[in-house]
């Protein structure tokens, strides 16, 4: 978390109350955190983009009804994961219309380096787990939360994320074979 | 492999470009600033201003801004994309609700209906017809997507209308979902079967199908356990302020009808604890039928005359509880139960998480400030280990038995029991036990996404205890201070309901709800048999659909073998008589049953269900929101209009607000209720 957190208190407040000019500074100050996220769960930019200014518009709409006994950061994973998760449905169905339109969808490069490579393909694979799964894993792996934090912002039970993060484990060994894991 | 997935934190984001940023941060401010306008505005349709937010994000890259400020221009623009927006509504389910959840503005959506609340029922009914006129000009260019926009538009419009999980959250969230590309997307062609499968809901709910309609001739007699559970009515309220019709299976009918006060007629004393009162009406949603309606009131103990209780606050303190409609809400409703005793009542506190505590040995009342402080000490943490806390509860409740007092383990969750090596079933065993040595136990729901309603109800049912779900500080003082006394009172246990109609006047019947509670016919006096309790001042309402004989609604044809038996019927000395209503009680502390009758005949009916009582009217506009929800098929005509008629009609003083709140709720599902009506 961040250093300024009595500062960022401060500031939630404020906007929450109908300040303009501390929601937009709360807003500045935390977009790369969001966008950050977004690009994490969406694994490019332009989506990142996209989901963050999805979230942005959330903020603006919801900040009213934020309240402070949640912790901010917690809420801004929240949105961020459920933009996300939005963005890849409506991807989902918009990808299956243009295929009538589109032959074929632009392949990524392959980097070079093979252990960013295996990364890569790892990344990959944790992003076709099943959405718990995957948001699990990513919070406590990507985001480093605690089993306990991510719990928090999936609003499910320590339990649950465990068993999420089990999970998917079982699930990437049989999906990336043997080597990988 | 965890190795592996220490790989995921390697990889660093990439810098958001400037464009992106300054977009978004202009997009933030915008709808910060159109949530205030729309909080503040009395009057006027929202719905050109939510779209300007979609319009500008879709174009904004693209066009000159100054083209923005055309309105006339933006409104032109924003006519295709609404439709293509309900349209999108309507392929994807039920997007309101998940969103709705999912951003979690519970508090907001309810401060907006309140400050709402006058808006004028012509402007959603303006915004319909509106709405329904652009559809209309739209049939001819988009002839595939018509005849399912102008079903979803009217809902749509109607919601926002109705400025409930509107401002902020739907079609905002619907603005999430759409992306550019719509712009130069083809006519839908490509099926959904490949959508990625909604995501599933942990919560769990006991299911039961609606009772089917039964012959007289067949099934004389319906059998079963009174029920005066609540927690069904504020889990489908919390669903519908959230934006999303409850599942089905969350709806039980007849919790929702037993959810509101009503003022039947009280017995006198408490010799006689409670007095049944039927009323026949019609029936409102079928011409053919008529309303058994059965109220019972239980005695109110006056409350000096109550007796002394030792209670055990059972606390879920894991770490999902650590949410502002969890932990702090459930802290706030101890100390309003608090207040709400007497001095010489004992309490103590257990809580459950990772290791069970007790964080108060039994404390007398009188010493308040060390409860409340002893309440204010808890903190989430850790996981759930329910068994132990129970055995813990257990424990002080016997170490601070009250003899011929109220000796009760309140539970209070937000999900799950981890009952580690035993089972569920050596749960409920558990709790019957406690419950024969005098020790009951009642549940308080909290929260949502991960409640166990079914096991919930099951524990609360053995432990001849109400389970009652909590999502907001008013339903808090509802169930522990305005209803304390019947939740904590009981006046009779193991009450069953046994009605035995008449086949000379009644050829079918239909218990509306109770499904989770029917009995065998032989149980009824069967005294070993469990059924449920009815507290002090509680009211219970079971509402049978009748089919009178020779109606044109009867639905199952003439047994041809059955006719020579009939005359004997008719002979009768009770063939006056539509039914005969029994009910058997065991006093709170008596193994043996008793037994109350009384006939139902013509002095019961009302020949218009205008002229039946003000609370019977109320609770049958109830009944009938119930069956909708859970989607019983004789109601599919019925229209949420009618209801909202039916119970605005019969609110009278209202004095909490419960009846005007669930008119609201009426509305909100009329507006989420897809096609149907």
């Amino acid at each position: 978390m961040r250093a300024g957190t009595d500062l960022d208190a401060e500031l939630v407040e404020k906007a929450v109350s109908g300040d303009r000019q501390a929601f937009g500074r709360l807003v500045e100050q935390h977009y790369d955190f969001v966008h950050a996220v977004a690009w994490r769960w969406s694994g490019n930019a332009s989506d990142a983009d996209d989901i963050a200014q999805d979230v942005c518009l959330r903020l603006g709409a919801a900040i009213r009804g934020f309240r402070g006994t949640s912790r901010f950061r917690t809420w801004l994973y929240t949105l961020t994961l459920n933009a996300a998760r939005d963005h890849r449905r409506q991807q989902a169905r918009d990808d299956r219309r243009m295929q009538a339109y589109a032959s074929e969808q632009a392949t990524v490069a392959p980097p070079e380096d093979p252990d960013e490579e295996q990364r890569e393909a790892l990344w990959t694979a944790v992003r076709a787990l099943p959405e718990k799964q995957c948001d699990a894993v990513l919070l406590v792996y990507a985001e480093g939360l605690s089993h306990q934090a991510a719990a928090d912002v999936l609003g499910c039970s320590e339990a649950t994320i465990s068993w999420h993060v089990h999970e998917a484990r079982k699930r990437l060994k049989t999906l990336l074979g043997k080597e990988a894991v | 492999m965890r190795d592996d997935f220490e790989k995921l934190s390697g990889l660093t984001p990439p810098k958001a470009s400037a464009e992106a940023r300054a977009r978004a941060l202009a997009a933030a401010m915008q709808s910060f600033d159109e949530a205030e306008k729309n909080s503040s505005a009395t009057q006027g349709s929202s719905f050109p201003v939510r779209q300007s937010s979609i319009f500008n994000r879709i174009w904004s890259p693209i066009m000159n801004r100054k083209l923005l400020a055309g309105s006339a221009l933006a409104t032109l623009l924003v006519v295709p994309a609404a439709a293509f927006l309900t349209f999108e509504l309507t392929r994807d389910g039920a997007p309101f609700g998940e969103r709705a959840q999912e951003i979690a503005l519970k508090d907001e959506t309810r401060k907006d209906e309140k400050r709402q609340k006058p808006e004028p029922q012509a402007t959603a009914k303006k915004a319909v017809a509106e709405e329904r006129a652009r559809q209309e000009a739209k049939t001819v260019e988009t002839p595939v997507a018509a005849p399912v926009e102008s079903e979803a538009a009217a809902p749509a419009a109607d919601a926002m209308a109705n400025s409930v999980a509107r401002d902020s959250v739907a079609p905002l969230s619907a603005t999430g979902g759409m992306q550019p590309r719509m712009t130069f997307l083809p006519a839908p062609v490509v099926q959904e079967e490949m959508q990625p499968a909604p995501e599933h809901n942990r919560e769990r709910f006991g299911k039961a199908e609606s009772n089917p309609v039964k012959s007289v001739v067949t099934d004389p007699v319906s059998t079963f356990s009174v029920d005066v559970d609540t927690a069904s009515y504020a889990f489908v309220r919390r669903s519908l302020m959230e934006g999303q019709l409850p599942e089905r299976d969350a709806v039980r009918v007849e919790e929702m009808v037993n959810y509101f006060p009503y003022d039947w007629p009280r017995p006198e004393s408490a010799a006689q604890p409670f007095k049944a009162t039927v009323t026949v009406t019609p029936t409102p949603w079928n011409g053919g039928t008529r309303l058994m309606h059965v109220a019972i009131k239980g005695y109110d103990v006056v409350r000096t005359q109550a007796p002394k209780a030792n209670l055990v606050f059972l606390i879920d303190v894991s770490g999902s509880m650590d949410e502002p409609d969890k932990l702090p809400l459930l802290k706030g409703a101890f100390r309003l139960l608090v207040e709400k005793l007497k001095p010489e009542d004992t309490v103590s506190i257990v809580t459950y998480a990772g290791n069970a505590g007790t964080v108060l040995e039994p404390t007398a009342v009188k010493d308040k400030a060390k409860i409340l402080a002893a309440i204010d000490t808890l903190q989430p943490g850790g996981s759930t280990a329910g068994a132990e806390g129970i055995d813990a509860a257990y424990a002080l409740a016997e170490k601070a038995f009250v003899k011929g007092g109220v000796n009760r383990v309140m539970l209070a969750t937000d999900g799950d029991f981890n009952v580690g090596p035993s089972s569920d079933e050596d749960l409920k065993r558990l709790i019957e036990e406690k419950r024969k040595s005098g020790i009951f136990l009642s549940v308080l729901g909290f929260g949502r996404g991960n409640y166990n309603d079914a096991l919930m109800q099951t524990i609360a049912q053995n432990g001849n205890g109400t389970a009652a779900y909590i999502d907001t500080l008013a339903e808090a003082q509802k169930t522990l201070v305005e209803e304390a006394g019947s939740s904590l009172f009981p006046i009779a246990k193991d009450v069953k309901l046994q009605v035995e109609f008449n086949p000379a006047a009644i050829t079918e019947y239909r218990l509306i709800g109770y499904e989770t509670r029917a009995l065998k016919r032989e149980d009824f006096n069967n005294d070993k048999v469990d059924a449920g309790d009815i507290g002090s001042g509680h009211s219970v309402t079971a509402i049978y659909e009748v089919t009178p004989k020779g109606s044109p609604a009867v639905l199952n044809d003439d047994l041809r073998y059955a006719e020579a038996e009939k005359p004997v019927a008719e002979a009768s000395p009770n063939s006056g008589e539509l039914a005969f209503l029994k009910i058997r009680y065991k006093k709170p502390d008596g193994d043996k049953s008793e037994l109350i009758t009384t006939p139902v005949t013509e002095a019961n009916t009302v020949p218009a269900l205008v002229e039946a009582p003000e609370d019977v009217r109320f609770s049958v506009a109830v009944a009938a929101f119930g069956q909708k929800l859970s989607g019983v098929t004789a109601l599919a005509d019925y229209t949420y209009d009618a209801v909202i008629d039916l119970a605005a009609a019969s609110k009278g003083a209202d004095p909490f607000g419960y009846r005007s709140e669930f008119v609201n709720l009426v509305r909100l599902a009329k507006g989420l209720g897809g096609s149907k009506n």
